[in-house]
């Protein structure tokens, strides 16, 4: 007979003992304890950010999945990118996710990260976040709920576990094209070259 | 020794090498060796050296003296060769105010003397306590009085301090640590012969000790320079000397923070005058980032502020044990809160001085490509780290020998079982054990850092730090904490201190001095005509007044 | 032997302060109406820390920064005994006193102002001014009650002052125990005190810059202080403990009051901390102090 809040969350805390896949143990643990604990910078790009609040307050509580704000991106996991990225915004949310230190995921809120969304014909936005960050997971939407916010955490903690999670590896790797996108569009307000040193000269890792 | 060769049948003297003497005696020579040995870095003249010889003589005569005849005698000469090596450098304005509070409390140093010889004609120390006994009530306050007021003046206590600060700022940079360890250790004698053979005093001492380091702790937070930061610790330093005198049974710890103080003083002094000599900076707004350009030299900082700040690893924590424990033996519970308290309060102008000069950002161009300071800053400072180190390692070592000097002077000694423990009535501490544990854990959590399978990388730029999202260029203001201690005035308790300056108080006497003295222009105009025709009528009076 | 014994008060009080913590995030879960991730929570905070790919570092003075705040954790760790009486649980206490404990207190702090310093970051210089600031205002009303405490048990020694109660000093001495909770609420970083590590107002304060493995002995010597803080609370004024079940039950009922009152506030800015400590608490403590001695 329980239905609503407490159903919800056993339906959801159902889903976080997931499957594994072909890891060996060492990696297997070092992915469940990632996984058990996500700290998301509390930085909000766009519009979807009016829902972030009360997903991480106390009506849809994300705590009780091990999700915590963080204030730094040194000590952030996950950054959001929460609905259209402006060019101003964009150079911001590039530097940041570059001082965060792997492995980090991106998550991806709203249409307008897809193909521009509401602003697909404006000058001032990008049309594709994949052009210019290697992004985990999309949760669609305009803007999606709180509910379908905290099932997108769901699905990137069980890719967390099974170890495919693995934008930032992807970024690293792809750093000439990624970096190439964002200068077209950034012109010559890119940021510093102190940046790619570490992508271009350390060997890729 | 007997005067009665130069026609004086009456006085007096002796000299003797006391325990208490040698004590004071061995820290006046290790500092001025120290102090010349750098002094090779700058170019000065024959002058300087006499004059300087001619000092610490005096310093000597003072310890060595057995009577206030040739104490004061010292303490005349010390005050004008100060005098003297101090207008090399200063501006006219703080030497003015140097010799002026020199002098007054010369005057009345010597005034002071001459009360007491009224007692039992003589000015031998063990004929002290005896003429004190002798003096009437009221001459005996002013005897106090007038005493205190002269040691104060040369310690630096809040009120009389006004000359302190600015003295120490301009003085040569080479001079400041000797000014700051040696000089004012004069007064730290003075006033334990006071205390001992003279009269004990608790309470007047207490309180004056200890509104001197709140004070001048607080002051010393609010400093852009390096020098007057440090010059103002030196007062609040020496305010913890004061207030433990002040109770029975706080020598041993008088003692050891004189120790400790004079160290401490001349590794940072010279620390700064090595930074001074190679960057041409010292104010905290124009330095800063100096970490990785000269590593040695931070490390002896921060060596020399953890001793400073009394932190249980280094030595600065026996000399506060001593006089924690003795002021909780006295049960002078009020005062140990409040210089615990002035104890705590002094970590921030400790980081703010570290902070300051080494970390953080550098200011401008110039400091990204010095070098580090040259040997002869850096030998001495090793030196005095090192000493601070054993010191903290064995705090015991120095206690047979402040134990002869507590027994010459009649006072109770402390217990001793071995080298490393400092041994209390309200509990022990191991010094040893304590350095022993940090080591090994450091060495332990080091270790397991490096084996962690995480790596590290290095930022390669110091521009790369977490900035909101934005990246800081060379013209953001990036150094900001040099002006910690602002945001203390908008505590509305903490304002009344910064409000409020000897200043004002110091100029109205200045004025009325001027005042009064302009009464006298009008008789002695300048004019030489004038001056005859006052002689003319001067005459004429004590003529008319030796005929009556 | 003595190895030994400090390295199972280090097991113990690294299990203990992190079950704290998470116990600290359940329950004022439930006071916010809503349920807290699981009580082992801030374990798998710490474990991810260290399983990250790359730290960023600024420096060799950055790298030591962390290692200087771990060792003066565990240092305060062990120079405090678990109980009052007994050869067991003791560590070095025998080595040390009070004094050396209320100084190895801001050895931590130190080590973070350090390491921040070396980072540069201007936010973490203005965290690290708060945290001194807010320091020398709190440590003044606890020294006033821990003197007098001192001074009427007649020792500086941490397990005779724990074991020569007849009474509680909580109960015997309310007035100091009151001054000394002021100041432990702030110690603990509790509201109304806690604007120092506001996370983002002040972008972390102090914990700026620390990434990756840095970050993780950094939380881990946070839960190692908050136990020795609190078993050092107990000793001084609840009566010490003789055994295991007491010392856990009346650290946690001291965690308790804190952080259900430290939830119920909001956060005093660094001006409006310093004046309240330095006029409230420390009258009472003052009050207390005359009252308390005034007969011996």
């Amino acid at each position: 007979m329980n239905t609503g809040f407490l159903q919800e969350q056993k339906t959801l805390e159902g889903d976080l003992n997931s499957e594994n896949s072909h890891q060996n143990s060492v990696d297997f643990l070092m992915n469940w304890f990632r996984k058990r604990s996500i700290f998301v910078l509390a930085y909000g790009t766009g519009c979807g950010a009016i829902e972030m609040p009360p997903t991480f307050t106390s009506r849809y509580d994300a705590e009780r999945l091990g999700i915590r704000g963080a204030a730094t991106p040194r000590q952030a996991d996950v950054i959001i990118v929460s609905g259209y990225c402006s060019y101003k915004t964009l150079r911001r949310i590039i530097r940041t996710y570059e001082q965060m230190s792997n492995p980090k995921y991106v998550l991806a809120l709203g249409s307008c990260t897809v193909n521009g969304g509401m602003y697909w014909d404006s000058y001032n936005t990008i049309k594709k976040l994949e052009d210019y960050l290697p992004v985990d997971m999309y949760v669609n939407g305009c803007m999606p709920r709180p509910e379908s916010i905290l099932e997108g955490f769901i699905e990137i903690q069980k890719e967390i576990g099974e170890g495919k999670a693995s934008s930032w590896q992807k970024y690293e790797e792809n750093y000439k094209f990624y970096r190439k996108n964002q200068e077209a569009v950034l012109g010559e307000k890119v940021e510093p070259s102190y940046e790619a040193d570490w992508y271009l000269y350390d060997g890729g890792l | 020794m007997d005067l009665s060769l130069f026609g004086l049948t009456d006085i007096v003297v002796s000299l003797k090498a006391t325990h208490l003497a040698n004590f004071f005696a061995m820290l006046i020579a290790f500092s001025s060796g120290i102090v010349i040995f750098i002094s090779k870095n700058y170019r000065l003249t024959k002058s300087f050296y006499a004059l300087f010889l001619l000092l610490s003589s005096s310093l000597f005569l003072i310890v060595y003296a057995q009577d206030y005849l040739l104490f004061f005698i010292g303490w005349e000469v010390m005050s004008i060769s100060t005098y003297f090596l101090l207008s090399f450098t200063l501006s006219k304005e703080a030497l003015h105010k140097y010799i002026i509070f020199a002098m007054a409390s010369a005057l009345s140093l010597f005034l002071a003397i001459l009360i007491l010889y009224s007692g039992t004609h003589s000015f031998l120390y063990e004929n002290a306590r005896e003429s004190f006994l002798a003096l009437s009530d009221v001459n005996g306050i002013i005897f106090v009085a007038l005493m205190l007021f002269g040691i104060f003046v040369k310690l630096g206590t809040i009120g009389f301090h006004y000359w302190l600060v600015d003295a120490y700022e301009e003085s040569h940079n080479f001079f400041t640590p000797y000014l700051s360890a040696v000089l004012s250790k004069m007064g730290v004698f003075a006033l334990i012969i006071l205390v001992t053979q003279v009269v004990t005093l608790t309470y007047t001492l207490a309180i004056i000790g200890l509104f001197t380091s709140i004070i001048a702790t607080f002051k010393a937070i609010n400093e852009d320079s390096a020098k007057r930061l440090l010059a103002y610790s030196s007062i609040a330093q020496l305010g913890y000397i004061v207030t433990v005198l002040g109770v029975a049974d706080g020598m041993s710890g008088a003692l050891y923070h004189s120790l400790i103080h004079t160290a401490v003083k001349l590794l940072l002094f010279i620390n700064i005058a090595g930074i001074i000599y190679v960057t041409g900076r010292s104010k905290f707004s124009e330095l800063g980032g100096l970490i990785y350009r000269m590593p040695q030299s931070f490390t002896l900082m921060l060596i020399g502020i953890i001793v400073l700040a009394g932190m249980p690893p280094l030595g600065g924590f026996a000399s506060k044990f001593m006089i924690y424990t003795s002021l909780l033996d006295a049960k002078n519970l009020l005062i140990l809160s409040a210089v615990m308290f002035s104890s705590a309060s002094a970590f921030l102008y400790i980081y703010k001085l570290i902070y300051g000069v080494y970390l953080g950002h550098p200011t401008n161009k110039k400091l990204e490509s010095v070098k580090e300071v040259p040997l002869s800053f850096l030998l001495p400072q090793y030196i005095l780290a090192l000493l601070l180190i054993l010191i903290g390692t064995f705090p015991a070592f120095v206690v047979p020998y402040f134990n002869a000097i507590l027994d010459e002077l009649g006072l109770k000694q402390m217990a001793f079982s071995d080298i490393s423990t400092l041994i209390s009535n309200f509990g022990e501490y191991n010094g040893l054990v304590v350095i022993s544990t940090f080591i090994t854990l450091f060495a332990v959590v080091l270790l397991f850092l490096v084996s962690n399978r995480s790596r590290v990388k290095e930022a390669k730029n110091r521009f790369d730090i977490a900035y909101c999202g934005e990246e800081p260029t060379e013209s953001t203001h990036l150094h900001y904490g040099y002006s910690m201690g602002k945001e203390l005035r908008r505590v509305s308790l903490l304002n009344h201190i910064y409000k409020n300056s000897v200043k004002p108080f110091y100029d109205f006497i200045a004025s009325q001095t001027l005042g009064f003295s302009d009464i006298f222009k009008k008789i002695y105009t300048g004019n030489l005509a004038n001056n005859f025709q006052m002689a003319l009528v001067f005459a004429i009076i004590l003529l008319w007044w030796s005929i009556k | 032997m003595i190895l030994l014994d400090s390295l199972l008060m280090f097991i113990i009080a690294y299990g203990t302060g992190f079950l704290y913590y998470g116990l600290y995030r359940n329950i004022t879960a439930r006071f916010q109406r809503r349920y807290g991730p699981p009580v082992w929570q801030s374990f798998f905070d710490s474990i991810k820390f260290f399983t990250k790919e790359d730290s960023t570092s600024h420096g060799w003075m950055f790298y030591l920064g962390p290692i200087i705040m771990m060792s003066g954790a565990i240092m305060t760790l062990i120079f405090i005994p678990f109980f009052s009486s007994g050869e067991s649980f003791v560590g070095f206490s025998k080595y040390g006193n009070l004094f050396v404990v209320l100084y190895l207190l801001v050895l931590g702090p130190l080590g973070n102002a350090l390491g921040v310093g070396a980072a540069g970051n201007p936010f973490g210089a203005m965290g690290i001014t708060r945290g001194l600031s807010r320091l020398f205002a709190m440590e003044l009303p606890f020294y006033i009650a821990v003197i007098a405490i001192m001074s009427l048990s007649g020792s500086s020694d941490i397990a005779t002052i724990s074991s020569t109660q007849t009474t509680l000093n909580a109960i015997a001495y309310p007035l100091l125990f009151i001054a000394a909770m002021f100041s432990f609420i702030g110690m603990m970083g509790q509201a109304p005190f806690d604007v120092v590590g506001a996370p983002v107002e002040v972008y972390s304060g102090p914990a700026t810059e620390f990434s990756g493995k840095f970050l993780a002995l950094l939380m881990s010597q946070s839960a190692i202080f908050t136990f020795a803080k609190l078993v050092l609370m107990v000793h001084l004024f609840l009566g010490g403990a003789d055994g295991f079940v007491e010392l856990l039950s009346k650290t946690f009922l001291l965690f308790l009051f804190v952080i259900a009152f430290g939830s119920m506030y909001g956060r005093f800015k660094t001006p409006q901390s310093i004046d309240f400590l330095l006029k409230v608490p420390t009258v009472i403590a003052v009050v207390g102090l005359i009252l308390a001695t005034w007969s011996s």
